[in-house]
């Protein structure tokens, strides 16, 4: 049994078994909201998912016309939310086929991690442009995290998460720090299901359970192996 | 002669005042046209051009036929003009002076200038107004005259010119353009026409200019790939890089991404006779030692550099880009892109997070409802859907700058959490007290 997980059992607060146990193994992530008006939430979580798992270059591409819908990245949010901002790249692509080809560009070098923002479109991403970016993140050691808005079909990715905005903990009418309600819908390295309350640590750059729970949210899985396995996507 | 004499001469004569910019303007752009003929064009302000056609008159049919060809494309387009051809500058400029003749060959340079006034040298008035005093009228005159005596008198420049115009004397002109520092050139014995055979003059240009620049110890930021069509068209491509570059795979890669893109504007008609590489701007190359057992997974800053280049070639530069902290208070200014920004921003040490993750370019109009005038809103609709608001901060008052918005009101932001989590900065616009009810607005939207 992991570490972690044996803390789990014992109902310890404890690093949430997502951000250490999966997810260095998942060399492409899909995140996606709960609902459509979940996006914020599903960036702000991918954002951080990308800073808490690369050490260096995160390339940033979203076709330019969802910025109409859902804003601009913002150099100084970004800086607030823990990020490097020598460490993040923009790109405004055209379309989405420019932004996927960014993307693909970015997995080129070894420890990058491609961030790349999905648009709403009526057939969703295909497989064959999922399998690209996984077999170029495994050829040169980087990742690829994408930010789902489509409607979400066959792909090659090792995790997906559903994400959803969690109501803030703590005094009355404070805002606190970035929570997210993450559900683990898809996990080709082992059982799926999980969720979880997660608060966003600026400072360290990692995801944390959020304080105010008491309940175990997470629950070892029942039927699944302790230890994940190492499977290859497909 | 005065203006008054000139319109008792002719009274309807059409004044305007002087503009001397917009004259070198125009000067500008018939020097640029004139980049048909020749690509060294100097110009000699304040209304002359030199042509440099040394080698280029037969593409035309001769150097009559080019003289004739300048001389009516330009009278069609209603300037009037004196042209000449002659070997030396200083005998053309002598020739367009006189007006009298148009063509002048070396053999014969000596007899046609010999009895042109001695205005037709480039003088001053004053060294001009001396030489008439002395009775010396026509140049031919000034050849037979004792040197050393008139250069002491009508100045060095005098004798300067004379010999400029014969061209005993070297005279160095400055073209609007100055040619590439490095270029390399192919002419085609066939003229090309598909992309795979441009694609492969340019490895080759590419390759040598390389080897050029290992010699030079050089690396190129700036190259320009000039493709000279068989019907007299210039195609350009420009590439632009981010780190100095020798590697004539990479150029070449780059080329290509910038080709296959532009292949539909890129219209090769009868095809391309001849292909030039030029190398605008060099820098010297840095070699850099690799480090062979790096600690930790950095990233290197070359394999980033060459990223951008090939994301720039395919998407523009306005593309890609690090985005900066500038140092202003107004949140849609403060946010830019990395050449008048800052990257160095700390995250403030209590970790509230004070700015949103996506603001909107235009902040969206919404329907709020305040409990009291100076308070946060209950609740606010904003693309059709009723947020309840749960909880607030603020506010954080925002004055518009007084210089550059001075009609700009006051703003007053808002973080504030809806029933479901949702987190959105709004602001209020204005104040209670004013004429006008203060109206609300929704900037960005946190994680």
């Amino acid at each position: 049994m992991l570490h972690q997980d044996r803390r789990a059992a014992n109902g310890e607060s404890r690093t949430p078994p997502i951000a250490s146990a999966h997810a260095p193994g998942a060399l492409l992530t899909e995140i996606a909201p709960a609902s459509p008006a979940d996006a914020p939430a599903a960036f702000g979580f991918a954002l951080g998912w990308a800073l808490a798992h690369a050490n260096g270059l995160i390339l940033w591409a979203a076709p330019e016309h969802l910025e109409a819908e859902h804003g601009a990245p913002y150099a100084e949010g970004l800086a607030q939310f823990g990020a490097d901002l020598t460490r993040i790249m923009c790109v405004r692509a055209a379309n989405q086929t420019d932004a996927l080809w960014t993307a693909e560009q970015g997995l080129s070098i070894p420890g990058a991690l491609a961030l790349c923002m999905v648009a709403p479109s009526p057939k969703g991403l295909s497989l064959t442009a999922t399998r690209r970016l996984l077999l170029l993140a495994e050829k040169h050691q980087s990742r690829c995290v994408l930010v789902r808005l489509d409607p979400l079909t066959a792909s090659a990715a090792w995790l997906r998460l559903s994400v959803r905005g969690a109501p803030s903990q703590g005094a009355a009418r404070e805002l606190g720090p970035p929570a997210f309600d993450v559900r683990l819908t898809r996990n080709r390295m082992g059982p799926s299901g999980h969720s979880w309350r997660l608060a966003w640590n600026a400072h360290d750059n990692s995801f944390v359970p959020a304080h105010a729970l008491d309940g175990d949210l997470v629950q070892p899985a029942p039927h699944g192996p302790a230890q994940p396995r190492r499977v290859r996507a497909i | 002669m005065a203006l008054a004499d000139a319109r008792a001469i002719y009274p309807a004569l059409d004044a305007r005042p002087a503009d001397p910019q917009a004259d070198a303007a125009l000067l500008d752009q018939i020097a640029a046209w004139c980049e048909r003929y020749t690509p060294i064009v100097v110009i000699d302000a304040p209304h002359r051009l030199f042509l440099d056609i040394s080698g280029c008159a037969h593409l035309l049919g001769g150097e009559a036929a080019l003289l004739k060809d300048v001389k009516s494309r330009l009278k069609r387009q209603r300037l009037c003009l004196r042209a000449a051809i002659a070997p030396t500058p200083g005998a053309a400029w002598a020739l367009t002076h006189a007006g009298e003749r148009e063509s002048v060959d070396e053999n014969h340079l000596a007899e046609a200038l010999a009895h042109l006034p001695v205005e037709a040298l480039r003088l001053d008035t004053s060294a001009a107004a001396l030489l008439k005093r002395l009775g010396l009228k026509r140049i031919g005159q000034l050849c037979d005259a004792p040197r050393a005596a008139f250069a002491a008198r009508a100045g060095q420049n005098a004798m300067l010119r004379l010999d400029q115009a014969f061209g005993r004397a070297g005279e160095a002109l400055t073209p609007r353009r100055p040619p590439p520092p490095l270029y390399q050139l192919r002419k085609l014995a066939e003229p090309i026409v598909t992309l795979d055979a441009l694609m492969l003059v340019t490895q080759d240009l590419c390759e040598s200019l390389c080897q050029i620049l290992d010699e030079k110890g050089f690396g190129a930021q700036y190259l320009r790939i000039t493709a000279f069509g068989v019907d007299m068209r210039l195609h350009q491509i420009e590439l632009r890089l981010s780190h100095s570059e020798r590697c004539p795979k990479m150029m070449v890669r780059l080329f290509r991404e910038k080709l296959e893109r532009e292949a539909e504007r890129f219209n090769a008609e009868f095809g391309f006779e001849a292909v030039r590489l030029d190398a605008l701007e060099t820098s010297p190359w840095i070699l850099r030692a690799v480090d062979l057992a790096p600690r930790e997974a950095i990233y290197d800053v070359e394999s980033e550099a060459r990223l951008i280049d090939r994301i720039a070639a395919r998407l523009g530069h306005a593309r890609i880009g690090k985005i900066g902290v500038r140092d202003v208070h107004a949140p849609e200014r403060a946010s830019a892109a990395l050449t008048n920004a800052s990257l160095d921003a700390p995250a403030p040490q209590d970790g509230v997070m004070r700015r949103p993750l996506t603001l909107f370019a235009r902040a969206h109009p919404i329907d709020a409802m305040a409990s009291v005038p100076d308070g946060p809103p209950l609740r606010f609709r904003w693309r059709r859907v009723q947020h309840i608001i749960v909880r607030a901060e603020g506010p954080e008052r925002i004055a518009p700058h007084w210089l550059r918005a001075s009609d700009a009101k006051t703003r007053d932001y808002y973080r504030v959490e809806d029933a479901e989590g949702r987190r959105f900065w709004l602001y209020r616009e204005g104040f209670y007290d004013g004429a006008e009810p203060p109206r609300w607005f929704l900037h960005g939207l946190f994680a």
